[in-house]
């Protein structure tokens, strides 16, 4: 029999190494790489962000939507906004602002989209976001379509790589405590089966609620650290919806449903098309190259990036590399109660 | 008091009667079995009793509350527990996380050893870190069985818990079935295997078109007309 307690430390243990591995990495990252690799690395730590946001509902709940772009843009508008002269609200102010209008706007359209399930689910949340987006450019105060300027500042391009790798990195906190969470548990059990859920006194409404408003918060706060380090946010810029797909498509290729998949996939992604557009980048045909790229993942590795570790280390190599026990050799526990098949 | 009291309960599907006026009361710490040819309604009537689906009309009292029209997590968090025909697990989760997932509100701090307590109960520990979705069928019957458990429900129902189990599990689950009839828990059973309901039920009510046609004991059962003729079915002479 395993020891419960034993095992809990090794999952405690197999989630902070890579964490500090991570942080380690990108601390002192800016001390070893010029300019250029730390913007490219503050775009890889907005987009994991963006992904591991969306994963709360997408992964983790089972509801896609293809208009989370919504709360990111939200969160641009309410930095920008904000900060218009005449307000002059101090930039950080303004992150707790956008993160709660995303959150009370995600309450709102939750409600009723949310009793929806599957392709009608995404075009509920793709029509709202494009509605958000054609008002936007309707009304006066977000600028319309000519957008708004956030104050010139004079923040150096550490500043915000700094904001978004700490942001990313306590979102990856966040989600890890989420993951063994009582409420982390509900809400994966309502992903796999909810008349079961509800069976055992889930509130599956209100847990899918709290799920969408907390995959809304995060990614508005993001959108505020952009709109800020743009200096000019318009629809096109902060509400298109390409945004949301290529938060589905990282969260994808990392891995559903998995802390570190939604890094793993932006980081993959955007390095991979960052190095394909600087040499291939004279012509289109870099995308079809990443295009390619994905279709690669998908097919032979469908459980996204994140599969490839459990594979290696069911390769007889890799386990005689690795010294790891042979599984094929083992045992195992007692037969009757551990595989039996009716 | 009854543990359950059931008054008149329908339920349709367009036009077919799927539960047609069913009343009977379950007391505490009884085990009852529910028998019935397929589609007499045994598995609606669970529906309508957890509260999955809503009656047409009629009446639940669960523990002297009138339960009747509410939603399923209400009717779990007052004390009902049940099992599916169909296993249920959560199959993206571990059979640890998934009994974690069933902790009762407000006792997560102790969530953790009661899952264990479950675990060496139910004989599952050695696979406590398994993914739902590898375990046999038996073994998902099992650990919903488990599930049902953490929430250390006052009245229990589980259906067809034993279809498709080997006898070692189905033993570990009798005996499970047992200990915790002795701690007051109440049950309601629906199942085909007759030695099984002849073994653990105190009363069975036999149900046939949505009605209940006959309720009593094992042999009252076995001897009556109707039920052979519904149920059992006659020799050809």
């Amino acid at each position: 029999m395993r020891a419960g307690g034993a095992n809990s430390a090794r999952l405690t243990a197999r989630s902070v190494i890579p964490l500090v591995v991570v942080v380690v990495f990108l601390a002192t990252l800016p001390l070893w790489v010029d300019d250029y690799w730390v913007r490219v690395w503050t775009g890889v730590a907005m987009w994991a962000g963006l992904a591991a946001s969306w994963n709360i509902i997408g992964g983790y709940a089972g509801y896609i939507s293809f208009g989370h772009v919504a709360f990111f843009g939200i969160g641009a508008y309410a930095t920008a906004i904000l900060m218009q002269p005449g307000l002059d609200w101090n930039f950080f102010l303004t992150l707790p602002v956008g993160a709660v209008v995303a959150g009370v706007f995600a309450f709102i359209v939750g409600w009723p989209t949310l009793r929806l399930r599957g392709a009608y689910f995404a075009i509920a949340t793709w029509a709202l976001a494009e509605a958000l987006a054609q008002l936007v450019n309707t009304v006066d105060f977000t600028g319309g379509s000519f957008g708004l300027s956030t104050p010139g500042n004079a923040e150096t391009g550490f500043f915000y790589y700094a904001m978004l790798i700490a942001s990313a990195l306590i979102y990856l906190i966040i989600f890890a405590v989420f993951e063994r969470s009582r409420f982390g548990y509900k809400v994966k059990a309502v992903r796999d089966n909810e008349a079961a859920a509800q069976s055992l006194g889930i509130n599956t409404t209100s847990v899918k609620l709290q799920a969408f408003v907390m995959s809304a918060a995060l990614p508005a706060v993001l959108g505020g650290i952009n709109a800020y380090w743009i200096t000019f946010i318009n629809p096109q810029s902060v509400l298109a919806g390409d945004i949301t797909d290529q938060m589905v498509v990282m969260a994808l290729v990392g891995g559903l449903g998995h802390l570190w998949g939604p890094a793993i996939g932006a980081t993959v992604l955007y390095l991979s098309s960052t190095w394909l557009n600087a040499h291939f980048g004279s012509s289109t045909g870099y995308i079809a190259m990443i295009g390619a790229l994905l279709a690669l993942i998908v097919l032979f590795l469908p459980d996204g990036l994140v599969g490839l570790m459990p594979r290696a280390r069911n390769m007889r190599l890799v386990r005689q590399m690795l010294r790891l026990p042979d599984r094929r050799a083992d045992p195992g526990p007692d037969p009757d109660t551990s595989r039996e098949r009716s | 008091m009854s543990a359950l009291a059931v008054s008149d309960l329908k339920r349709s599907f367009g036009g077919i009667k799927a539960v047609a006026g069913v009343s009977f009361d379950v007391g505490v710490k009884e085990i009852v079995g529910i028998i019935g040819p397929n589609g007499s309604g045994k598995s609606t009537l669970f529906n309508l009793l957890s509260g999955t689906i809503p009656p047409s009309s009629g009446t639940i009292r669960l523990l002297d509350k009138d339960v009747t029209h509410q939603p399923a997590y209400r009717i779990a968090r007052q004390g009902l527990g049940r099992t599916f025909q169909i296993p249920t697990p959560f199959i993206n989760m571990t059979v640890r996380e998934n009994l974690l997932a069933a902790a009762v509100e407000g006792e997560w701090r102790s969530a953790r050893s009661r899952a264990e307590e479950v675990l060496a109960a139910l004989e599952i520990s050695h696979i406590a870190d398994d993914l739902a979705s590898t375990l046999s069928g038996g073994q998902q019957r099992l650990l919903e069985f488990g599930r049902v458990q953490m929430r250390d429900p006052q009245i229990i129902l589980l259906d067809e818990v034993t279809a498709g189990v080997n006898p070692r599990l189905r033993q570990i689950i009798l005996g499970r079935v047992r200990d915790l009839q002795e701690r007051g828990k109440t049950f309601l059973v629906i199942e085909h295997d007759m030695e099984l309901v002849r073994t653990i039920c105190e009363r069975i009510i036999v149900m046939d078109a949505g009605e209940i046609v006959f309720e009593g004991t094992f042999e009252e059962v076995a001897r009556n007309e109707r039920v052979v003729d519904a149920y059992l079915g006659r020799p050809e002479t």
